[in-house]
């Protein structure tokens, strides 16, 4: 059981500007082989005409984190492996993980503590101590 | 001949148990274990595989980060071979160094590909006005162990 953790894509871009060429050229081509590769995101593809704000691919994901990239002057394909990496990724944020694995059980066989494995001082012979 | 310091060595003579008693209690063994094993009588398993030039001590439902690319795609079940040690509450089965594959079953899934936070790599030389700067985001992917499972085929 995989859940993909991206909810949906935004395209966000204006069909005037010159920077959105790529955009246009994803849009055209590749956006629905896309959609159909991965099946659980949902694409919105939304041009505002007139020279707007810069053409963003805006992700967002099932925890609420919102991720927005710049896809001015870029070609399609590149706008296809962001995508890809956007749709691989999970919401939480890229920051530096301490530990690259975590559990909820980290200990099976009891944890260690300095008094596994030795004898138990009912039995110790020492020089004072008699056994009971 | 006189006994000296150097006579016998300093660490304490062990005797070893007669071979044919130790191969009895050897095979007892053998049939506890898989006793225990084909009753289903373990509570979790944990197990030491090695993955991605790594030694990990897994249990179920762990997650793991490799830093590196998987083939598999988000989603994928995928098999983990390379099992050194296996073990439960009363009892480890060890390999010398690795498992059988039809003792031992790892199973673990894809769950995320991301890249990791983006790392500075800066080389500077002073006095030689040599400067230079880099951003490094290495590729990561995230696995999640699913289930560890043991088959009684001991010998």
């Amino acid at each position: 059981r995989y859940v993909r953790q991206l909810q949906r894509l935004q395209l966000l871009f204006s069909p005037t500007a010159a920077d959105a060429r790529g955009a246009r050229q994803f849009v055209e081509e590749a956006a629905q082989d896309f959609a159909r590769q991965h099946p659980d995101v949902v694409l919105y593809v939304s041009p505002h005409s007139g020279p707007g704000p810069a053409p963003v691919l805006r992700a967002e994901y099932l925890n609420g984190t919102v991720r927005e990239e710049l896809i001015a002057s870029m070609t399609s394909e590149e706008i296809v492996q962001l995508a890809t990496k956007l749709a691989n990724q999970s919401g939480l944020d890229i920051i530096r993980i301490r530990k690259p694995f975590h559990t909820d059980n980290p200990s099976v066989q009891g944890q260690w503590h300095p008094l596994t494995n030795k004898p138990s001082i009912l039995t110790v012979q020492g020089p004072r101590l008699q056994p009971q | 001949v006189a006994k000296t310091s150097l006579t016998s060595p300093p660490w304490p003579e062990v005797k070893l148990p007669d071979p044919v008693e130790e191969a009895k209690y050897h095979a007892e063994v053998v049939r506890k274990v898989n006793g225990l094993i084909s009753a289903g009588e373990y509570g979790r398993l944990f197990a030491v595989v090695h993955f991605a030039s790594k030694q990990w001590k897994i249990t179920n439902e762990d997650l793991i980060m490799m830093d590196n690319v998987l083939e598999a795609e988000c989603g994928d079940r995928i098999r983990m071979e390379k099992v050194l040690l296996v073990g439960a509450d009363d009892f480890t089965l060890i390999g010398r160094p690795l498992l059988g594959k039809d003792l031992v079953r790892v199973e673990a899934t894809v769950i995320e590909k991301t890249e990791s936070w983006p790392k500075v790599n800066v080389r500077f030389w002073r006095r030689h006005n040599f400067q230079r700067k880099k951003i490094i985001a290495n590729p990561q992917t995230v696995l999640r162990i699913n289930t560890i499972e043991i088959y009684p085929c001991l010998s």
